[in-house]
C-alpha cells in the first residue's frame, strides 16, 4: 500500500510539474503531508539534488522513495515521477507533427508560469521560516550566512553547486567548530 | 539498437549537473554533428515540446528521441538509460545521509547548506519571473496563488490546474479583444 501511495504521490507531482524548481511546492506539500520528510529534509534534498547529476524531480523521488520504502520505493517513486513521459510523451511522439505547433500548450503555460512563481515564492517564505530560526527565535549567524549566499548568487553569479559547497564548509566551521 | 541507445543515454545521464541543458548540448554534439541522425531543427523541436509537456524535461526529451530512433521501446531504453546513474548516486547519498544525519560534522554541514537553499530558489525564481508575466492579469494570478498556497495551504496540484485553466481563458480573451 505504501508503494502504491508513493507511486500515486509522484504521479501527481509528475503531471503537474513543468520543469526544475517549479516542482518544489508540489514535492514539499506531498512529502510533508505524508510524513515522508520534514521541512528541514525538504531543504536538504533540494540542496543534494542541485549538487548531484540528474533532474531535481527524480532526485527527490529517489530520496523520498528510499526514505519511505527502501530501494524498491525509490524505483516506484521514479516511475511515478516519469509517468507523464511514458504515457503523454509516448503518445505525443506518435503525433509529433501535430504537437509541434500546438497553441494550447503555450496558452496553458501562460497561466501555469505565474502560478508557479506565486507558489515558489510561498516555498521560499516557508524555507526562510524554518532555516533561519532555532527554537522559534531568529538565528542570526544563519541569517548572515544566507545573506552572503544570496549576494554570491545574485551579485557575483557564483554557480549553485559552488555556493552550496561553500555553505557546507561554512556550516562545519560555524556550527561544528565554533559552535554558534 | 536498444542497448546502444540505453548506454548512450546512461552516459548523458551521468553528466547533468543542475539542469537538463547540458544533455541537449551533448545530444547536439553526438547526434547532430557527428552521427547526423537528426537535424538541429528537429532537436530544437524535441527540446521545446519536451519542455512544455508535464514531467521531467530530460526524461521527455529522451523519450522523444528514442521514439524517433526505435519506437516506444527505443523511448523507454533512452528514458531508463537517463535515470540509471542519477538514481544509483542518489540511493547511495540517501543511505549515507540517513546513517550520518545526526553526526555533528554532517549535521553542521547540512545546517550551513540549508541557509543557502532559500537564496538558491530565490535566484532561480528571478529567472522564472522574466517569462512569467505575459499579460497584466498574470501578476494577479501569481499573487493569488501565493496566498492560496501559503495561507490556505491549498494543494499545488489544484493551483497548477487552476493556473492552466486561467491561462487558456486569458489567452482566449486577449485574442478575441484583438480581433
Amino acid at each position: 500500500m505504501l508503494l502504491l501511495e508513493l507511486f500515486w504521490s509522484f504521479v501527481k507531482i509528475g503531471f503537474t510539474s513543468f520543469g526544475g524548481l517549479s516542482m518544489i511546492p508540489l514535492i514539499s506539500a506531498e512529502m510533508i503531508s505524508h510524513g515522508w520528510m520534514t521541512a528541514h529534509e525538504v531543504s536538504d534534498i533540494v540542496a543534494i539534488a542541485e549538487m548531484t547529476p540528474g533532474p531535481l524531480g527524480l532526485n527527490c523521488a529517489t530520496f523520498a522513495g528510499m526514505r519511505a520504502a527502501g530501494i524498491l520505493g525509490a524505483f516506484v517513486a521514479n516511475m511515478g515521477a516519469l509517468s507523464p513521459t511514458y504515457t503523454l510523451c509516448a503518445v505525443a511522439a506518435i503525433f509529433f507533427d501535430k504537437f509541434r505547433d500546438n497553441k494550447r500548450l503555450g496558452e496553458i503555460m501562460t497561466g501555469v508560469r505565474p502560478a508557479c512563481v506565486g507558489m515558489v515564492a510561498g516555498v521560499v517564505v516557508d524555507l526562510v521560516l524554518v532555516n533561519y530560526a532555532e527554537a522559534g527565535n531568529i538565528h542570526l549567524p544563519s541569517v548572515i550566512l544566507g545573506a552572503v549566499d544570496l549576494i554570491l548568487l545574485l551579485k557575483f553569479h557564483v554557480s549553485i553547486p559552488k555556493v552550496l559547497m561553500l555553505s557546507a564548509i561554512a556550516g562545519v566551521i560555524m556550527f561544528g567548530v565554533i559552535g554558534l | 539498437m536498444l542497448a546502444k541507445l540505453y548506454i548512450q543515454f546512461l552516459k548523458f545521464g551521468a553528466f547533468t549537473f543542475g539542469g537538463g541543458w547540458s544533455i541537449v548540448a551533448q545530444m547536439k554534439e553526438i547526434y547532430v554533428n557527428r552521427e547526423k541522425v537528426i537535424t538541429d531543427e528537429e532537436l530544437l523541436d524535441i527540446t521545446s515540446i519536451g519542455r512544455s509537456l508535464p514531467g521531467t524535461m530530460i526524461g521527455n526529451i529522451a523519450m522523444f528521441f528514442g521514439h524517433r530512433m526505435a519506437g516506444f521501446f527505443g523511448g523507454l531504453a533512452c528514458m531508463f538509460g537517463m535515470i540509471t546513474v542519477p538514481m544509483i548516486v542518489l540511493i547511495l547519498i540517501t543511505s549515507f545521509y540517513t546513517a550520518f544525519q545526526n553526526n555533528l560534522w554532517v549535521a553542521s554541514a547540512m545546517r550551513g547548506v540549508r541557509t543557502a537553499v532559500a537564496p538558491v530558489i530565490l535566484s532561480a525564481l528571478m529567472g522564472m519571473v522574466k517569462s512569467a508575466f505575459k499579460f497584466p492579469p498574470c501578476y494577479v494570478i501569481a499573487l493569488a496563488m501565493f496566498g492560496l498556497y501559503f495561507f490556505l495551504r491549498m494543494s499545488p496540484v489544484w493551483l497548477v490546474i487552476i493556473g492552466a485553466v486561467l491561462g487558456l481563458l486569458m489567452c482566449e480573451w486577449y485574442e478575441r479583444r484583438s480581433h
